[in-house]
């Protein structure tokens, strides 16, 4: 890969001078650097002492109780003011995410997984050389774009296959989020499964396997915990989309497995509650620092329990 | 060597090879299904732009690219300040947050500590970066909102009306007083009273609409007005008053920022920051540690080795990488609503770093919600116009990616 | 790079790309440019009467529904005040009041009078403000093209659909005649004042389970993909959207006729109960300004014309007498005329307490013929 890299010119004209002071504003260096580096843990600080703070406006109004956060399946802030009948049950918020989340992954795991196993082990090179680079542009498409997407054309489709589908529902949002997040799958699993030796594969025809045989059998357990480490951050990404559920899953929150039936997000319950008109300062409006809260504390056992499936995988092949 | 892997173990050549005609039929099968789902996962995505193309297609002219949101004219809308507003935000990203990405990059690819307990830091700070990159942007968002737009409050309000916030530089305070004759205005300069209203009566230093300093002529009302044109445009009315108005320059600094292009670029590079530090990581980590040793051999410090070697080598990929980032940061719309709030109808695009900002995205959004149909057809060519940006960005990337 | 779905790469080989890319960027660039260029000359040039070059940073916030007046004032206002810049947010009634009594704004704009609290607040803070109406909105009651069997609801059946205390899940529940089908509710959302002022008419708060959406836009979506759900919203959207959905006459129950919300209608007060007035409040103090004085002027000025074509209707002419009278001396027109002396919300309709005139004395006077005499 490097073979035609050029020699620095700095290893060319050898001008180094390591003097005393070279190595002492060499120190000033490395601890700006390292600065730099700890910026990155006192951002997440950051990020959990806001969202702690915001959120504590919210659970220390003595109209919230922690177990019914936890517990409670209705979720009416943004559909009553009168704070003594408001309840803050996050399970139908939750659920929704869920179920937008489980359909969006029903496609794009699968999907990603399967076009990711085609790219490296059956594609010839002229094929994955337009595929790759297409799926990852495609990569790059704004989710606004998506949203519109699922209002357009998605939701349309499915009431016209059954009109028991609301105009506004989990199943449109997650095939839009599913696509969404099927070339990020794809790209990683790809990745993960090309990582695997081609003396592996090489072997396993030696013996007389099939290419299924070696994509099924061989490299693809090889590959499991990269693939594995894909479709968890897929999941975290799905969790977290915000623009595409806000659009097109409705801004009910219920709590129920149809599919078909409005559901509103965790995300999207805050991008409703920033867009309504209720007032700032509200216990209904704090309640979503908890909605980010709890969002966040999800997201964050995604991505690292992925990490640290990944982490092990990188152990076995470097 | 390394083991003999447990996948290959547990494969059963025998099983293989016994039913051989079925096994081939059933790799057919397989490599065709395979065939047959990748293609559709590019063509149903495909299908999304081509749909789009078709819609907006119409509406993408000149005055579409030229012209700011028209609330009552769909035919007359243009998306210009967006663009501008987009581009600008995205650089200022790029500017923030690609020296702490690249740096904290390098600190933790080139200088890993030998200490145990560094080294846990050092391991802690990888973890938390991958963690970063997975938090929601909308939690950024808020995270913007509080930090960045209010400042916890601890500045103060930003009010109308009188002097609020604290200033550090770029902005000048004037009382505007329009002239006895009603065609032109003048500008007195604020002073130490910090009053918001001025009631002039006697002569003070004042300058004209071009900020030309002139000398100022209180006319009495009682007494006849002056009749030379000249003088009069720069006579006010005695006992007029005159009310605070900021003039900014670009690089106009306070505290708090408020809904502003600043806060939202700083927001937008806490989203990006962790993608360019996953990236410039990667770059550092495909330039041969051949090339480290031999700067070492030649006497180099780590540090002048990371500068003149490793990062040159580098650049290539941290610049690809930061180019992509910088295309996640120009189609994020949800820290940008949440900082921002969602207004469209500016005329131009940012003026300067406290100005409020239009991006595309947002104007998107906006527009796919607008109830006349004419918008909703703005709006996909206004992603016709993003994505074509996108591309633009991306094809740079590709040319350093070419290059490395 | 193996980490986010924003990062994308690229084989060496995919060379067309960049000419591509920098095809659409000099496309860009080149239409982008020049034009702007022009337009500004143009404005520049206007063949209005010359006015001073003010400058300044005017705010208004406020209603989602009053929005796009502000917005299509300040893109007007941008050709004769190049230097004068307006922000237009529509964060909502409550959220404009509430930015209006921290001094945040200039503008606030309503959707609905300012309630005895927000004033005693605003007093509180020593805002003073001057209160002016700028256009009618009928408030349209909107279902499926489909939905042939309501005729006409009066407020009564309304109340049965939406009350807070209402028990009907079909439409059955409603009419005996009607399907026995599930009714899918769609109203907007709580803070808006589209909400308030229907909560009013009905008297009290709606019910839970129903689909609220700040977006009008998601409503009119939400109600034209449904052919048994109800749901209601401004003119504006519906107007834009008669091939998908059914408005539906309301009984006035001052007359007992159903009418439709069409702009006569609603202009001649005829559409009652829901047809209601927005306002926008203006901060006295900002009215010292030069620019906020010529901005207010021109809202005044242009806002008859203009209103309709951002789907709203234009007031009767003898309020517009008023609104210019108002803005033309703000110093005696301040406070709300919605609030008696103690703050207390005062009882009536919109025309008898802005107008200050009592029932029996508008219907003799023909409309327009209102001259400037009362009031204080």
């Amino acid at each position: 890969m490097n073979r035609g890299l050029p020699i620095p010119s700095a290893l060319e004209q050898k001008r180094y001078r390591p003097t005393g002071s070279a190595r002492r504003s060499e120190r000033v260096v490395v601890a700006l650097l390292m600065a730099c580096a700890l910026g990155t843990i006192a951002l997440s600080v950051l990020i959990v002492l806001m969202l702690l703070r915001e959120s504590w406006s919210f659970f220390s109004s003595p109209n919230v109780s922690l177990t019914q956060f936890l517990f409670g399946t209705r979720w009416t802030a943004l559909e009553v003011r009168d704070l003594e009948k408001v309840e803050f049950g996050i399970w139908p918020l939750l659920s929704g995410t869920l179920r937008v989340t489980g359909i969006a992954m029903l496609i794009a795991w699968p999907m990603g997984l399967i076009t990711a196993i085609y790219l490296s082990e059956f594609a010839s090179n002229r094929v994955r050389k337009i595929l790759k680079p297409s799926l990852e542009i495609l990569a790059g498409i704004p989710t606004v774009v998506f949203g519109y997407f699922a209002v357009l054309l998605i939701s349309p489709g499915l009431q016209w296959f059954s009109p028991s589908f609301d105009t506004f529902n989990a199943t449109s949002a997650g095939i839009a989020v599913g696509i969404l997040c099927l070339p990020l799958v794809c790209s990683l699993a790809e990745d993960a499964l090309s990582a695997v030796p081609t003396s592996l594969r090489e072997a396993v025809y030696s013996l007389g396997g099939t290419r299924m045989n070696t994509a099924l059998n061989v490299v693809l357990p090889s590959a499991l915990s990269g693939v594995i480490s894909a479709m968890l951050l897929a999941f975290s990404r799905a969790l977290g989309e915000t623009m595409v559920v806000a659009l097109a899953a409705g801004t009910l929150a219920t709590f129920t497995l149809d599919p078909r039936q409005q559901s509103q997000t965790m995300t999207g319950f805050i991008v409703e509650m920033l867009k309504s008109d209720l007032e700032y300062g509200t216990v209904q409006y704090y309640s979503l620092f908890g909605v980010a809260l709890a969002l966040f504390v999800i997201t964050f056992v995604m991505t690292l329990l992925g990490q640290l499936i990944r982490r092990r995988y990188r152990e076995v092949y470097q | 060597m390394t083991e003999i892997p447990k996948a290959l173990q547990e494969f059963k050549p025998n099983e293989a090879s016994e039913r051989t005609e079925l096994q081939r039929r059933r790799d057919r099968w397989f490599r065709a299904l395979c065939l047959a789902v990748g293609c559709s996962s590019i063509a149903i995505l495909f299908l999304l732009l081509v749909s789009i193309a078709y819609q907006g297609s119409s509406s993408l002219n000149a005055t579409f690219l030229s012209a700011s949101h028209d609330p009552e004219n769909p035919e007359r809308a243009g998306m210009y300040p967006s663009i501008v507003g987009s581009v600008i935000l995205c650089t200022l990203c790029a500017i923030i947050s690609l020296p702490i990405g690249v740096a904290a990059a390098v600190y933790l690819e080139e200088f890993q500590p030998k200490n145990r307990w560094l080294l846990r830091l050092h391991g802690l700070v990888q973890l938390n970066i991958a963690n970063l990159a997975g938090v929601p942007s909308v939690v950024y968002g808020l995270l913007g909102l509080t930090l960045f737009v209010y400042m916890f409050q601890l500045f103060g309000k930003l009010e109308q009306n009188q002097v609020s916030g604290i200033d550090f530089w770029g902005i000048q305070r004037y009382y505007q007083f329009v002239t006895a004759d009603d065609l032109a205005v003048i500008f007195v300069p604020m002073d130490e009273s910090k009053e918001s209203t001025l009631r002039i009566e006697s002569p003070r230093p004042a300058f004209d609409t071009n900020f030309n300093p002139i000398d100022l002529q209180i006319w009495d009302p009682a007494t006849p007005q002056p009749t030379d044109p000249d003088v009069l445009s720069r006579t006010v009315r005695k006992g007029d008053v005159g009310a605070l108005v900021e003039i900014y320059r670009w690089y106009y600094f306070r505290l708090p920022f408020g809904p502003s292009l600043l806060a939202a670029a700083l927001t937008l590079s806490l989203v990006i920051l962790p993608i360019i530090v996953i990236a410039s990581q990667e770059a550092l980590r495909a330039v041969p540690s051949s090339m480290r040793e031999a700067s070492a051999g030649m006497g180099a410090t780590r540090w002048q080795t990371t500068q003149q070697v490793t990062l040159p080598a580098a650049l290539p990929g941290v610049l690809t990488g930061a180019i992509l980032a910088m295309g996640r940061a120009i189609g994020e719309a949800a820290p940008i609503f949440v900082v921002l709030g969602g207004n469209i109808a500016k005329r131009t695009g940012p003026e300067h770093l406290m100005d409020s900002c239009v991006t595309m995205p947002i104007l998107i959004f906006a527009w796919a919600d607008n109830p006349v149909e004419q918008y909703r057809q703005l709006a996909a060519a206004a992603i016709i116009v993003l994505v074509a940006l996108l591309l633009v960005m991306n094809s740079v990337a590709i040319y350093l990616r070419g290059r490395s | 790079m193996a980490f986010s779905g924003g990062c994308i790469r690229f084989s060496a080989q995919f060379r067309y790309f960049p000419i591509m890319g920098v095809l659409c960027f000099f496309t860009l660039v080149g239409c982008g440019g020049q034009p702007s260029a022009e337009t500004k000359k143009g404005n520049g040039a206007a063949d209005k009467a010359p006015v001073p070059a003010l400058r300044g940073n005017i705010q208004v916030d406020g209603s989602s529904t009053v929005r796009p007046i502000g917005e299509a004032v300040a893109k007007r206002y941008a050709e004769v005040q190049s230097q004068v810049q307006v922000d237009v947010g529509g964060r909502g009634t409550g959220n404009g009041f509430k930015r209006l009594i921290a001094k945040e704004i200039d503008f606030s704009q309503a959707s609905r009078p300012v309630t005895p609290n927000e004033a005693k607040l605003l007093k509180e803070a020593g805002v003073e403000f001057l209160e002016v109406p700028v256009a009618y909105d009928g408030l349209t009651i909107v279902v499926h093209s489909a939905n042939d069997w309501v005729k006409e609801l009066t407020v009564e059946q309304l109340k049965k659909i939406y009350a807070e205390d209402a028990t009907a899940q079909n439409w059955s529940d409603i009419d005996p005649s009607w399907p026995n089908e599930p009714m899918k509710l769609f109203a907007p959302g709580t803070g808006s004042g589209t909400y308030d002022y229907f909560c009013e008419v009905i008297g009290g708060k709606l019910r839970t389970g129903i689909s609220l959406n700040e977006d009008d836009n998601a409503l009119v979506t939400g109600v034209s993909g449904n052919q048994y759900s109800i749901g209601f919203f401004g003119v504006a959207y519906f107007e834009e959207n008669r091939s998908k959905l059914r408005a539906i006459p309301i009984v006035n129950p001052k007359t007992g006729v159903a009418v439709l919300p069409e702009r006569e209608a609603i202009e001649k007060n005829d559409y009652s109960p829901f047809s209601r007035p927005l306002f926008v409040y203006v901060n006295r103090q900002s009215l010292d300004r030069a620019e906020v004085r010529s901005f207010l002027k021109y809202y005044i000025e242009s806002a008859p014309e203009l209103v309709q074509n951002v789907g709203y209707v234009k007031l009767p002419s003898d309020v517009w007498t008023k609104v210019n009278e108002i803005v033309a001396n703000p110093q005696a027109n301040l406070g709300s005329r919605f609030l008696n002396a103690n703050g207390e919300k005062k009882e009536g309709s919109f025309l008898e307490l802005f107008l200050g005139q009592s029932d029996a004395a508008k219907s003799e006077a023909p409309a327009g013929a209102a001259t400037g005499q009362e009031g204080q």
